[in-house]
């Protein structure tokens, strides 16, 4: 474990991420982990990991940092300005960070999450078996303004590696995705199924817990509770407003809003890097 | 308990998550037959459960790859006899609680509400053990069932910004405690001296789920005793 990186100025938000805290649903721990597992993912085989290791997760970039020792990188995930004291760098390819270099990650213009992945993967002790940053628990460690990055030791790469422009993905401003109806879609009015089936809805914001969307507002047939029961990412709850929240990684574990459907788990990266006003439209997994 | 449990209600509610459903009612042969049955999933499952969340008359498995549900069925018919010897199993928690004003923040709302006295709140929510019907919303958080309806009492209209960790609440048809500072909206009536959360302890909750649970009534005094023995 070594200082990497010194945090200069902290952006909208990030947390480091590792593949998630499992095992512990049952005691309402939320899961957690990447919001984007493509890119996420991308990074650990661009940097030869074996195992996934722990990214820093930004949103919508405005982070700089100053290295404090020599490593590579390589920065996955929405499309965005990187400069390196002050010159642009290439994403999805590793890049070398020598003691005294500065990282800007400038404004995103495609997608909305990029993840910063160190050689070896940043260091951060384990709690509940992750090293996810989860606020509402206090589990895993708070990145701010001043906070340092450490790194873990690993074994040097023989050369530079990356992703062909071909192969990376691309964040679109309007998507369409699969999902499974939830247990509650039968208690939608007719007219509601139909319209959420059949319209598109728009991102007007949102956090690691949860994305709001609006469109047609959706209705029961019959104002009535339903008793809380499991959630997950990727869960698309009603409550009485009628405009839809998509529960994201850091999802409450049981929640008694009605569920009106859930999202295929392989399309999940690209809720999550929706942008401000971007549609999203949904499709009937049969 | 002899009585056969029908097998629930399945959904697939994505590719790696299967739901089964009992009838849509809090009660207390749900609480049984949720319990019974994750239990038999855990155990028929194996290493293709990634972990499983049980709710009032839900069980949602997680897993890696399709379940072979008919052959679920089969063996949970199979199991029967044996699910219902092996119940039984809870563990019965006593949680001291200092209802001193200080902490009991929502007493006089809970008494304007219920018309009653605070002594016989207190003694109504000491008068009976509860389930851990559900844990969720916050980490280790117990949905404690089911509360005397005298003390039915909604929830806060404006939860407050924070209660503070291992306050005890009610809220509709059930009883609560806070394991971590966080906000919320149930009515605090007071507040234990054990620790609900404790991620560095090797156990770090103190419920699991189908735990039983006892109140009784501690001093101020006693209070920060035990609190500061770290009971």
């Amino acid at each position: 474990m070594k200082p990497l990186l010194l945090v200069t100025k902290q952006g909208v938000y990030g947390s480091l991420q590792d593949k998630g805290r499992y095992g512990y649903r049952a005691f309402g721990i939320p899961l957690s982990g990447p919001m984007d597992n493509v890119s996420f993912h991308a990074a650990q085989l661009i940097l030869h990991h074996f195992h996934d290791q722990t990214s820093f997760e930004m949103f919508v970039g405005g982070f700089e940092f100053e290295a404090l020792a020599d490593s590579i990188y390589v920065l996955t995930g929405g499309c965005c300005t990187c400069l390196v004291n002050s010159s642009p760098i290439e994403m999805w390819k590793t890049f070398h960070l020598t003691k005294g270099d500065r990282l800007a990650i400038k404004n995103v213009s495609q997608g909305s999450i990029v993840y910063l992945t160190p050689l070896g993967g940043f260091h951060s002790e384990y709690e509940l078996g992750s090293s996810s940053y989860l606020p509402l628990g206090n589990l895993g460690t708070a990145i701010s303004k001043g906070s340092i990055l450490y790194g873990q030791v690993a074994s040097p790469l023989k050369m530079n590696r990356g992703l062909y422009a071909p192969y990376r993905p691309t964040f679109a401003s309007s998507i369409t995705v699969r999902m499974f109806k939830g247990p509650h879609f039968e208690l939608f009015t007719e007219e509601s199924q139909r319209l959420f089936l059949q319209n598109p809805f728009q991102f007007i914001g949102g956090n690691r817990m949860g994305y709001y969307i609006k469109g047609p507002t959706l209705q029961l047939q019959n104002m009535q509770d339903i008793l809380s029961e499991a959630t997950q990412f990727g869960t698309i709850q009603v409550p009485q407003s009628g405009n839809p929240i998509i529960l994201m990684a850091d999802a409450q574990t049981v929640g008694g809003y009605p569920i009106i459907a859930t999202i295929h788990e392989d399309d999940l990266h690209k809720v999550a890097q929706m942008r401000m006003f971007n549609t999203i439209k949904f499709v009937l997994e049969e | 308990m002899q009585t056969i449990i029908d097998f629930p209600h399945s959904m697939w509610i994505s590719q790696q998550t299967i739901r089964f459903a009992f009838h849509e009612e809090i009660s207390h042969a749900n609480f049984h037959a949720v319990q019974a049955f994750n239990r038999f999933l855990t155990k028929q499952l194996r290493h293709n459960l990634i972990e499983s969340v049980a709710s009032y008359h839900t069980v949602t498995a997680y897993v890696k790859q399709q379940v072979d549900v008919d052959l679920l069925r089969r063996q949970w018919l199979e199991m029967q006899v044996s699910t219902a010897i092996a119940d039984g199993t809870n563990r019965l928690l006593k949680i001291p609680v200092c209802y001193d004003e200080e902490f009991a923040l929502d007493r006089q709302r809970v008494m304007d509400y219920t018309g009653l006295s605070f002594e016989d709140i207190k003694r109504l929510h000491m008068s009976k053990s509860y389930y851990v019907y559900l844990i969720g919303f916050l980490p280790g958080f117990p949905y404690l069932g089911e509360l005397d309806a005298k003390l039915f009492v909604p929830r806060l209209k404006n939860p407050r910004a924070s209660v503070s960790a291992s306050s005890v609440g009610v809220g509709g048809g059930q009883t609560g405690i806070y394991p971590v500072d966080s906000p919320g909206g149930w009515n605090i009536i007071g507040k234990t001296p054990f620790d609900l959360f404790d991620a560095n302890g090797k156990e770090p909750f103190l419920f699991e789920l189908g735990d039983e649970v006892q109140f009784y009534e501690i001093t101020k005094q006693q209070f920060w005793e035990m609190k500061s023995k770290g009971v």
